[in-house]
C-alpha cells in the first residue's frame, strides 16, 4: 500500500501545474496517467482509496469540484522532503524523547578535534 | 533488620548514589555490552526493592495477628506509596510508549513519501548530510539523505550502515525508552538522567563496535568526521557530556578487558539478585 501511495503522490506532484486554471488533478487523471504504467492494473475506486487516505494524511488537500474531487499535493516534493528532514534533524535531538535515533548528533569543535586526532592515529 | 528497612534502604542506594558512581566511571564503557547490562539490572534492582519494601511493610504489619490500629495505619501508608510509585511507572510507560510510537509512524509513513529506496535504505533528496533509523516492530527504517551517500566513501557508508543496523538489530531503542520511561516517572530524587545519558552513549558505543566488526574502525571514524562536521542546528552544541568524545574515546582503544566485562556481568547478577530473594525469601519462608 505504500508504494502505491508514493506511486499516486508522484503522478500528483506531476499533474500539478499542467492546468494553469486549477491546482491538482482529479482522481480520474490520476488513475489514467497510473493505469497500465509497469504494467499495473489498477481499479478507479483503488485510486481514491489511496487518494482519500493521503487527505486524511493531510499529505493532500482535497477540495469540491462540482459532482467530484480536485486532490493537489499540500506540499511541493522539495518542501516535503525538507519537511521530513526538519523532523530528523530535530527528532534525534537528545534533550527529548528520541523518536529517531541518529548516528551522529551535533558536534562541539572539542569533538571535532577529537575525532581528528583518532583519525591521524588510526592512519 | 526486617526486610522492609533492607529493601528500602537497598532502593535508595540503587536509585540514587550506585547511577552517580556508574555514571563517573569512565571505564566501565570499555565493556559497554557488560556495562549495559549492570545499568539495565541496577534500574531493575531499584524498582523491584521499592516495590518489594512497600509491599513486606504491608505484610509485615497486617499478617502477624494482633493487627492494631497503629499497624493499619503503616500498612495503608505503605500500600499507597507502593501504589503511587507503580501507578507513575504505568502511566509513564504508556504515555512514553504510545507518544513514540505515534511520531515514529507518522514520520515513518512521510519518508516512506518521498524517499527513493535504494538497497533497503531510505534515501532523501536533500543537501543536508544525515543517517538515522526510525526504529519499529517490523517497519524499521534506515534514512540517509543525497548528501551523505555523495559525502561518504563506499566503506565509509558501508560502517554507517552497520551502525544503523545494529542499532534496529539489538533493538536499543527498547533499552532507551525503559529509561526515558523511568526518568519521567521519577525525575528527581533518583538519578535516573544521568542513567538515560550513559545508557545513550553506550547504545552509540555498542553500535560502534558493531561497525568495527564488519568494517574498518578507520572507515566508520572518517565517516563521523564527515557527518559530525556537518553544520548543526544552533542552540545545544557542546551540550555536556557530550556523547560523541566518549565514542571516540572508546573507539581509540582497541584492548578487549575480558577480567572488567566479567566482573560487571557478576556484579550485574548480583544487583540483581539481592533485591529479588529479600522479596522471594519471606513468602517462601511462610510456604515450607
Amino acid at each position: 500500500m505504500g508504494e502505491l501511495e508514493q506511486a499516486v503522490l508522484e503522478t500528483l506532484w506531476d499533474l500539478d501545474g499542467t492546468d494553469a486554471e486549477r491546482p491538482g488533478a482529479s482522481g480520474r487523471a490520476v488513475h489514467d496517467r497510473l493505469q497500465g504504467r509497469d504494467g499495473r492494473d489498477l481499479a478507479y475506486t483503488t485510486v481514491m482509496t489511496v487518494l482519500d487516505r493521503l487527505a486524511r494524511k493531510d499529505v493532500v488537500v482535497r477540495e469540491r469540484d462540482g459532482r467530484a474531487f480536485r486532490y493537489a499535493p499540500r506540499l511541493t516534493r522539495a518542501a516535503m522532503t525538507a519537511e521530513v528532514m526538519h523532523e530528523a534533524l530535530e527528532g534525534t535531538r537528545d534533550d527529548r524523547e528520541q523518536a529517531l535515533v541518529s548516528f551522529v548528533g551535533e558536534a562541539s569543535a572539542e569533538d571535532l578535534a577529537a575525532l581528528r586526532r583518532a583519525l591521524d592515529d588510526l592512519a | 533488620m526486617p526486610t522492609p528497612v533492607v529493601l528500602g534502604v537497598l532502593a535508595v542506594l540503587l536509585a540514587g548514589p550506585l547511577p552517580w558512581v556508574l555514571s563517573r566511571w569512565i571505564g566501565l564503557r570499555r565493556t559497554p555490552a557488560a556495562a549495559m547490562l549492570l545499568w539495565q539490572s541496577a534500574a531493575l534492582a531499584a524498582v523491584l526493592a521499592a516495590l518489594g519494601a512497600g509491599l513486606s511493610l504491608v505484610t509485615a504489619h497486617l499478617w502477624q495477628a494482633p493487627v492494631g490500629p497503629a499497624d493499619v495505619v503503616v500498612a495503608g501508608l505503605a500500600g499507597a506509596v507502593t501504589v503511587v510509585v507503580l501507578a507513575r511507572l504505568l502511566l509513564s510507560g504508556h504515555r512514553t510508549g504510545t507518544s513514540l510510537r505515534r511520531m515514529r509512524r507518522l514520520h515513518r509513513e512521510r519518508v516512506d513519501l518521498v524517499a527513493r529506496v535504494d538497497g533497503g535504505v531510505s534515501v532523501l533528496d536533500h543537501d543536508v548530510p544525515v543517517a538515522y533509523c526510525v526504529p519499529g516492530m517490523s517497519r524499521s527504517r534506515i534514512v540517509v539523505s543525497r548528501s551523505t551517500l555523495t559525502r561518504l566513501a563506499p566503506a565509509e557508508l558501508v560502517a554507517v550502515l552497520e551502525h544503523e543496523r545494529s542499532h534496529l538489530r539489538s533493538r536499543h531503542d527498547l533499552v532507551l525508552e525503559a529509561f526515558t520511561v523511568l526518568h519521567l516517572a521519577f525525575p528527581r530524587w533518583v538519578a535516573s538522567a544521568s542513567a538515560r545519558r550513559e545508557v545513550e552513549v553506550l547504545v552509540e558505543v555498542l553500535a560502534d563496535r558493531a561497525a568495527c566488526r564488519t568494517g574498518g574502525r578507520r572507515d566508520l571514524v572518517s565517516a563521523l568526521v564527515t557527518l559530525a562536521g556537518s553544520p548543526a542546528p544552533a542552540g545545544s552544541l557542546g551540550s555536556a557530556g557530550s556523547s560523541l568524545a566518549a565514542r571516540v574515546e572508546v573507539l581509540r582503544d582497541t584492548r578487549t578487558h575480558p577480567w572488567q566485562s566479567a566482573a560487571v556481568s557478576v556484579l550485574a547478577a548480583a544487583i540483581l539478585a539481592l533485591p529479588t530473594l529479600l522479596v522471594v525469601l519471606p513468602w517462601l519462608d511462610r510456604l515450607v
